[in-house]
């Protein structure tokens, strides 16, 4: 994907109003060397994803004092998110140059210094700050005045780099907070001689070339937009010419590009392949094309060389229909909000109308050529999670099985039957060192049903698990089709009498099936116990959780000032008969 | 004879077109500092398709300076 040039960022950055953003980051950059036009790019690619973002931008060379006072203007700003990029060239100091003035042990010595130096100042940064931090490997010098004779040499130059490069990521490997940014993998792509330019470093110290900012930023956004929860969760693709090449309707099951004896047919095979890895990473994949149902479903099913099938699609939309409103149904059915969804048409007019009737839909411009197809999908930083759980891993599955609720659905009249027949049940549990993580991740991207919409980092929930005032718990549920996973969560601040939920959602795959009366049900057997009086609950309302706002009056709860109250005395659980619940320990 | 330039400059610099002559420099443009003038000599190599050396770009004094490269290294400014 070619970036706009830098100047087009630093203009348009200054044409952004706060006032004009729902949302609102703030995120710190802070390194060794300058990088100007950062922070603008940074802000403008925010903007574009709907965040206005203050972005802080350490001094020269001044990250060491910046993490290390205390009182420093990093601390004040209050970041949400820090990228720390350091370079070779400083770390190094002298022995960039000179490396083989001192021994091999020197050497050694110097690199764990190197390392201690810089676990510490992150993990000290972590413990001050409530942010997470993202921090630049180091680039392996290609140079070395030894040439090739450099690989015989015990612990040479680029060993050192590579070394310290690993020392760093194990350390952090199972640490929520920090993340080791490959930065290095960044030169490769783009090549050391494009990215350090000899006469911008003369210049200005700059040793990423003003060029390729934009590019950097990108990929910084990849850390962006999960950590603010806008990233992606479902890709919808069209199918002639984006999965295979050529028309069914026209060339025929026969003729269309899909093959390993062709180039062009390859192209779509290794499209197909990342499209299938990210799926089995959690990303959900959806069908949106113009063509007759029966000539594409015949390729999909039956192709040797397809390697997306129908069980690899949580939707199919193979009809006649406006794009636009495929779409929407998708939007429906998976139960993810049109602003989760990317959306893969070789066609520009297609692209330009889902473009102009759909906006909150990320549409890709795809090249025109198929061979930069993949390049394209791997560009793309949206799909970025923290964390994998087995519950993404599973998601294809269970996606699966959503679709055979619907059909028995479709096939039973009464909806109150339909539930019994489901056999659902509901696990309930604590929170503890396994569902930690998931609890986080749900209330870090559930919108839909999500009464406060309150986001929580991994660390965040630990601290909470160990506060006897809360109660953190989460649901996992079942059903004859399968297993849903952890699919709720609450978090119930005790505050003697009256009880507060501080969070209460449910993962929209599961919404409207009793689960949520269940749950309350399950607190105010709880608050019984305690001799609570009421039940408080806040409806903060956003754009997308209106599903969760009737929730509440329905169930009982009555308005009282801006708070909803439900009076435990007057508890009758009535609503609940065909879910069956238990505790887990 | 300017278009191509001139269009550099004010995206670069952020200003109006017509403010521009070759007698432009820093005195006469707020936005010249030093960051966007990197950011100028990088925007007019890529879309001109050369490269400056350091000594030439450290020449530059105003609107004329860079015309006069763009003629050396043999560009069409349109």
């Amino acid at each position: 994907m070619l970036e706009e040039k830098l100047s087009y960022f630093i203009n348009e950055s200054k044409k952004l109003k706060e006032s004009d953003f729902e949302k609102v980051s703030r995120i710190a950059v802070i390194g060794s060397f300058t990088l100007n036009g950062l922070a603008e790019t940074l802000q403008v690619k925010c903007a574009k994803s709907n965040i206005f973002s203050h972005i802080f931008s350490g001094g020269y060379n001044r990250y060491n004092e910046e993490i290390l006072n205390s009182n420093s203007d990093l601390y004040s700003f209050n970041p949400e998110i820090c990228f720390l990029i350091l370079d070779t060239r400083t770390i190094l100091e002298d022995l960039f140059y000179s490396t083989y003035d001192v021994t091999e042990n020197d050497r050694r010595i110097f690199v764990n210094k190197k390392f201690e130096e810089i676990s510490n100042l992150i993990k000290f940064y972590t413990n001050k700050s409530k942010s997470k931090i993202i921090f630049s490997n180091f680039v392996p010098p290609t140079y070395s005045s030894y040439g090739i004779f450099e690989s015989k040499i015990e612990y040479g130059l680029q060993e050192m780099i590579h070394d310290l490069n690993q020392k760093l990521s194990n350390e952090f490997k199972n640490d929520p907070l920090t993340f080791l940014y490959n930065f290095n993998g960044f030169v490769t792509n783009h090549g050391l001689n494009t990215v350090f330019d000899y006469r911008q470093y003369y210049l200005g110290d700059v040793k990423i070339s003003l060029e390729k900012i934009p590019y950097l930023a990108n990929e910084l956004m990849g850390y962006v937009k999960p950590i603010l929860g806008i990233n992606k969760k479902c890709i919808v693709l069209d199918l002639d010419n984006t999965l295979w090449g050529g028309i069914i309707g026209e060339d025929g099951f026969n003729g269309i590009k899909l093959g390993h004896n062709d180039p062009i047919g390859k192209s779509f095979i290794e499209f197909q392949k990342h499209l299938l890895s990210l799926h089995k990473r959690g990303i959900i994949l959806a069908v949106n094309s113009k063509n007759n149902y029966e000539d594409a479903m015949k390729v999909i099913k039956e192709h040797p060389n397809m390697i997306l099938r129908e069980e690899n699609f949580a939707c199919l939309k193979i009809n006649w229909n406006d794009k636009s409103r495929n779409l929407r149904e998708i939007s429906q059915e998976v139960n993810i909000g049109l602003d989760s969804i990317v959306f893969f048409d070789d066609d520009k007019v297609n692209r330009d109308f889902i473009i102009s009737v759909l906006p909150e839909v990320l549409t890709v411009e795809m090249p025109k050529d198929p061979s930069q197809y993949v390049p394209t999908l791997l560009e793309l930083t949206d799909f970025n999670v923290l964390k994998i759980t087995e519950e993404d891993k599973s998601r294809g599955k269970m996606y699966r099985e959503q679709r055979k609720r619907t059909e028995l659905e479709k096939s039973t009249n009464d909806f109150d039957e339909y539930l019994k027949q489901l056999n659902i049940k509901l696990f309930i549990k604590n929170a503890d060192e396994f569902t930690i993580p998931r609890i986080s991740q749900l209330t870090l991207k559930t919108n839909q049903f999500n009464l406060t919409t309150k986001r929580y980092q991994e660390e965040d929930i630990r601290n909470f698990s160990q506060d006897d005032k809360k109660i953190i718990g989460c649901a996992r549920v079942e059903d004859k089709f399968g297993d849903n996973g952890i699919t709720g969560v609450f978090i119930v601040d005790k505050n003697n009498k009256e009880w507060i939920i501080d969070t209460f959602l449910l993962s929209c795959r599961i919404i409207g099936r009793g689960i949520e009366q269940g749950i309350i049900n399950y607190i105010i057997s709880l608050a019984k116990k305690e001799n609570v009086s009421k039940l408080t609950a806040n409806f903060i309302p956003t754009k997308k959780n209106q599903p969760a706002e009737s929730f509440l009056p329905s169930f009982g709860f009555k308005k009282l000032n801006d708070q909803w109250v439900y009076q435990i005395e007057n508890h009758i659980d009535s609503t609940t008969s065909h879910l069956h619940i238990s505790k887990e320990e | 004879m300017n278009n191509k330039l001139y269009l550099i400059i004010s995206r670069v610099f952020n200003i109006d077109i017509s403010l521009i002559n070759n007698n432009s420099s820093p005195k006469t443009i707020d936005t010249w500092d030093s960051m966007n003038m990197y950011v100028l000599i990088n925007e007019v190599e890529t879309e001109f398709g050369i490269k400056f050396s350091l000594d030439e770009i450290l020449e530059i004094q105003n609107v004329q300076n860079i015309e006069n490269l763009l003629v050396k290294h043999g560009c069409e400014n349109k």
